[in-house]
């Protein structure tokens, strides 16, 4: 079976509020994805305690054009600060 | 907009795929705790396992029904076409919040657990994609 489905186009639905995010195809954040999922894991998959790695990875797309850059008082981040080099958290 | 400090909701995550959709797809996570009106971030993760392009395109369920909108989608990769390459695998987040405004619903006091439900489709001429009522224009 082809699935020659490469340039069709079908109708486009409405988009969520900022719309969809490009995909990381070259995988520039899977660190701070990965980054992300072992805070969730270390922290029985509480966002309140990971919210300094979301704010990492949403900056790595913004820095790679995976995202429109955006303030973070906007996207609930602004209360957050995040230092250059970020060690993992809460590794226990 | 204040997150509402007494109501944790377990988001809990579910991957579909249409019937012709050759695509893997699945969550990265089982569930997120968040509380209404604090933002969140969520992964899934999509293969094509086959030898040629395969271009996909999603949407979404929020289980219970009447908890979907309060469901806001900051941003994610829904209802736009995807495209896979060959053997290609990538990482697809959601990012989302529970309106604060779900705290102030009687008919939500005892929801304390959201199912959030994506289904990849094959995306093809004349595919109507299924959209809830709750997604917002």
């Amino acid at each position: 079976m082809s699935t020659m489905t490469f340039g069709q186009k079908s109708f486009t639905p409405t988009p969520p509020d900022k719309g969809s995010f490009p995909l990381d195809h070259e995988g520039h954040c899977k660190k701070e994805m990965l980054r992300y999922m072992l805070c969730m894991r270390a922290n029985r998959n509480d966002n309140s305690s990971c919210r300094l790695q979301t704010k990492a990875y949403l900056s790595c797309r913004m820095d790679n054009n995976l995202m429109a850059k955006e303030d973070w008082s906007k996207l609930g981040l602004g209360d957050l600060d995040i230092k250059p080099s970020e060690p993992t958290n809460n590794s226990n | 907009m204040s997150k509402v400090k007494d109501r944790l909701i377990t988001i809990k995550f579910n991957a579909d795929r249409g019937a012709s959709m050759q695509w893997k797809f699945r969550p990265q996570q089982t569930e997120v705790k968040v509380a209404p009106g604090e933002t969140a971030l969520a992964f899934y993760t999509a293969e094509n396992p086959t030898d040629n392009p395969v271009t996909g395109i999603s949407t979404y369920n929020v289980i219970p029904f009447e908890a979907g909108q309060y469901f806001n989608k900051i941003q994610c990769f829904c209802f736009e076409e995807q495209l896979l390459n060959p053997h290609e695998q990538v990482d697809m987040p959601v990012f989302f919040y529970i309106d604060p405004e779900f705290a102030e619903d009687p008919k939500m006091e005892l929801v304390n657990s959201i199912v959030l439900s994506y289904t990849f489709f094959e995306a093809r001429e004349g595919l109507k994609l299924p959209v809830p009522s709750f997604v917002r224009k």
